[in-house]
């Protein structure tokens, strides 16, 4: 962070990182033109912004397409992982209303508001969680790749939990869709709280007035916050 | 009661009972057509449909019992077939059977229900659960908020019987609605527009569709055509890519974030602290170390009721004292002075009669036993004690490389490994059906035979006993281990629900186990009487005798055992419980010795179970792979009895 910036750089800053966000997510659903972003952007210079940002060697322009360029994607993936990891925290943590989540994190987003360490701290602190509360994917930090557990973190697997504890689930990673919906069917969705009742010979669960046996593979694919 | 389109029900239409499992759809099914299905406490009884009628003010309408299911959108085999009755039937009217004491559990699937366009009406089962719960539910703005009635039933008990009888005359259209998002409700339509008309509302089906349901494909292509199938593929990759999660799970999240609001609004928890004796036991029985002595207690009780009062008491008392002392001699007495000729005599009463060994066997020592036995398996699934020994032995199975949920197919061999052969659909893979499948031919032996043999080694001794149950799991452990090293595939999740422990309600023993001797009386008693016409016609035109010296080699040399043998091995090529009967009788006879006892029973308990088995292996796994399994099976058998007495031998130990 550089605190010896004039406002009128921060300023700028916050433009392309705006644009460079925008980008992110056009190209995540699908792909990015510049009418499509010129229409979006908030930005009224949007047109100018984009050249600029192409001869800055941030994204490049190609008959009406836009992608990114090596530096702008790493720039562009860490803004969208600050704002999703502060969605994160802000509904787990604080939960904090859906409504006024979004605008808490526009602004924390930034570079000069979240360094970091200090992302990679939350992010360790939640879980490491793949997703953010509306289900798009963070993307991964380095704390996530060492999966580090220095910071004792709020969310964890359910198999790191004791019996008899009383936890709401939080979010499921798992890479086999099949597992989801089939957990879902049985009720195993975020939100909804559950209780361990024992974890050997198979993990025993209690949701409402279901009891459901799950073997430690699944069980460690649910990751759950403690109920205060 | 509500401003929804209501109609009269006509004759001859269609009523389908659904629901989530183990929420007591037979029991209601059984109640409203006079017709017994299978009851018991434990999901996945039910997996294949059941019809029968019912009686509505002098007209008779069909009744459809389907396998439970958790949502609509089938995993498994058992759950495609209720999905496909309500695509294809034409259903006038769905019952869906909730748990009271769970309907965030139900309520998903009466959303799906709504969402096809199909008459429904709800019961709440189980209420004095709720009830007991301190969970209220008012029943009245539940019925406003779903738009259909909604029946509270203890089904076990009859109550709220009437209510529902009166409820069916009615059609109710339900009217609640879900609104998916811009995203998923524009892809809806789309799709809405490509599908063909059917039963079910095009909504419903293009919601399966956008979820990710594979098990449409088929019906799909009957009735539109290949570039309609790929555009409807290409809407539904075009949704997804907008979600970074499955949408069949944003689907289900949707679903259910509605059904707590409703539960929110309708239902009131007063916590109460319930301490009855059930739910220690309950606990105690899948913990992981009570667990244990529970396990050794169950199968204590399970010797002494079926293996020594059914095997030794009850059956001593049949056949030495009704079948040896009375109808034996007296029929004998009767052919010898009535029937001038001896092959007509010997059919009857002849060695190979059909009075003196089909009837003496079946009814005087197979009988009593799984009698006893069908009525503590009987105890044993309507208490929910199953699905517990399912949790303490699933590491067993994940340590050969399946799944926990293979335990229940193959506990509930024990009583019938054809059932449980049809039981193997609630695997979700084939690999494991397949698996599952040999296992069960393989070495599950079921209530008849387990009888016998329990009755056998009862009056041997008790490390025979061990011996046999020892060498029999290590086989089926490292056959399932080997399978699953050789069968590629997947394994299915292990995540199932656990049914509360309940006192089992009499009646419903009484007539499971009633209806189950008729199975047997009508099943496996003719065959008994097929398989000594068999012997009778062997032995009558001289090849039994040839057949018994082919096999000296085998049976006498390498096996150990006496000639005689043979026979049990050739009629429990019909049914093992059959063999296991003549090895009885043989052993009864003073013929064998414990270690050939120990011999012969391995031997035969990895026979085929039955006929009627090897026929659901066919139709369930196809006769390439039966044929591939039965190759195996009866060799194999073969081998592992010789090299059990060779083993004897070469140690000279003497059992």
């Amino acid at each position: 962070m550089d605190y010896h910036r004039s406002k009128e750089e921060i300023f700028e800053e916050d433009r392309i990182e705006e644009m460079l966000e925008l980008l992110w997510m056009a190209i995540e659903e699908g792909g990015a033109t510049i009418d499509k972003i010129t229409k979006r952007s908030e930005d009224p210079q949007a047109a100018y912004l984009l050249k600029d940002m192409e001869s800055a060697g941030l994204i490049s322009l190609n008959s009406g397409r836009i992608t990114f360029r090596e530096t702008g994607e790493k720039r562009a993936g860490e803004i969208i992982r600050r704002h999703r990891i502060a969605e994160r925290l802000l509904s787990e943590v604080f939960e904090v209303e859906e409504k006024e989540i979004e605008e808490h994190a526009c602004e924390l987003e930034h570079s000069h508001v979240l360094g970091q360490s200090v992302v990679n701290s939350i992010c360790t602190f939640l879980g490491h969680p793949p997703t953010c509360p509306h289900g798009r994917p963070i993307p991964k930090g380095d704390c996530c790749r060492k999966f580090s557990l220095e910071v004792k973190p709020l969310v964890g697997s359910l198999t790191d939990l004791q019996v008899g504890e009383e936890v709401k689930i939080v979010f499921i990673s798992t890479k086999y869709h099949a597992r989801l919906d089939r957990l879902s069917s049985l009720g195993i969705i975020p939100g909804n709280i559950i209780k361990l009742h024992q974890k050997q010979p198979t993990y025993v669960i209690r949701i409402g007035e279901t009891e459901l046996a799950l073997d430690s593979d699944l069980a460690k694919d649910i990751f759950v916050k403690k109920t205060s | 009661m509500h401003s929804h389109a209501t109609e009269t029900l006509k004759k001859g239409e269609k009523i389908v009972i659904v629901g989530n499992p183990n929420v007591g759809k037979s029991v209601i099914f059984g109640l409203l057509t006079g017709r017994y299905a299978t009851v018991s406490n434990y999901p996945g009884t039910t997996v294949t449909i059941t019809g029968g009628s019912c009686n509505l003010g002098g007209n008779s309408f069909p009744v459809i019992d389907t396998p439970g299911i958790n949502t609509l959108i089938p995993m498994s085999e058992d759950e495609v077939v209720t999905r496909d009755i309500l695509l294809n039937e034409s259903i006038k009217l769905v019952v869906q059977v909730l748990d009271s004491k769970n309907l965030s559990r139900g309520l998903p699937i009466t959303i799906q229900l709504a969402e096809m366009g199909l008459p429904f009406i709800l019961v709440l089962n189980m209420w004095d659960e709720a009830n007991s719960r301190g969970i209220n539910i008012d029943v009245k703005r539940l019925a406003s908020a779903m738009g259909t009635f909604i029946i509270p039933t203890i089904a076990v008990e009859k109550k709220g019987l009437k209510e529902l009888r009166d409820a069916l005359s009615e059609k109710k259209y339900p009217s609640i609605l879900i609104n998916y998002g811009s995203v998923i409700e524009e892809g809806i339509k789309e799709i809405e527009n490509i599908l063909p008309e059917s039963n079910i509302s095009r909504r419903a089906i293009a919601l399966m569709l956008l979820a990710g349901d594979e098990s449409l494909k088929s019906w799909l292509k009957r009735l539109i055509n290949y570039p309609d199938i790929t555009r409807i593929e290409s809407v539904r990759r075009e949704v997804q890519e907008k979600f970074f999660e499955p949408v069949g799970y944003l689907i289900n999240q949707i679903r259910s974030k509605r059904c707590d609001k409703i539960i929110a609004d309708t239902v009131v928890k007063n916590r109460i602290e319930r301490n009855a004796i059930t739910i220690h036991l309950g606990n105690w029985a899948m913990h992981p170390v009570w667990g244990i002595p529970v396990l050794l207690v169950v199968l204590i009780l399970l010797y002494e009721f079926v293996g020594v009062l059914g095997a030794q008491t009850l059956s001593e008392l049949l056949e030495d004292g009704l079948f040896g002392g009375y109808i034996n001699p007296y029929i004998t007495m009767w052919a010898d002075s009535f029937i001038q000729d001896s092959f007509f005599r010997d059919l009857f009463v002849g060695e190979y009669g059909i009075i003196t060994m089909a009837l003496t066997y079946s009814i005087a020592i197979i009988l009593p036993i799984v009698g006893t036995f069908f009525i503590a398996f009987g105890i044993l699934e309507d208490s929910g004690y199953l699905p517990r020994l399912a949790i303490m032995v699933h590491k067993i199975f994940k340590s050969m490389g399946l799944s926990g949920k293979a335990v229940l197919p193959m506990v509930l061999g024990l009583g019938c490994d054809t059932m449980a052969t049809l039981t193997a659909r609630i695997m979700e893979t084939r690999r494991e059906r397949i698996i599952v499948t040999l296992l069960l031919a393989l070495g599950v032996p079921c209530s008849a035979q387990l009888g016998v043999i329990l009755g056998m080694l009862g009056g041997v001794s008790f490390i025979v006993t061990i011996l046999w149950a020892g060498i029999i799991t290590l086989i089926l452990f490292l056959v399932g281990l080997l399978a699953s090293k050789l069968i590629k595939g997947d394994t299915s999740d292990f995540v199932f629900d656990i049914p509360p422990l309940r006192v089992p309600v009499l009646s419903n023993i009484i007539i499971k186990t009633l209806s189950r001797i008729n199975w047997y009386l009508k099943e496996a008693v003719p065959l008994f009487i097929v398989g000594t016409l068999i012997l009778f016609t062997l032995d009558k035109i001289g090849v039994l005798k040839t057949i018994e010296v082919i096999a000296s080699p085998l049976v006498v040399n390498f096996l150990g055992l006496p000639q005689k043998a043979t026979d049990a091995f050739l009629i429990g090529f019909l049914r093992r419980d059959y063999g296991a009967a003549g090895l009885y009788a043989l052993s009864e006879a003073g013929l064998l010795n414990p270690n050939q006892i120990l011999v012969s029973l391995v031997t035969i308990t990895l026979f085929v179970p039955c006929v009627a088995n090897l026929l659901v292996m066919i139709k369930e796994r196809g006769s390439k792979t039966t044929i591939a399994i039965v190759a195996f099976i009866f060799p194999f058998a073969f081998i592992v009895g010789g090299v059990i007495n060779f083993v004897l031998n070469i140690f000279g130990i003497k059992l």
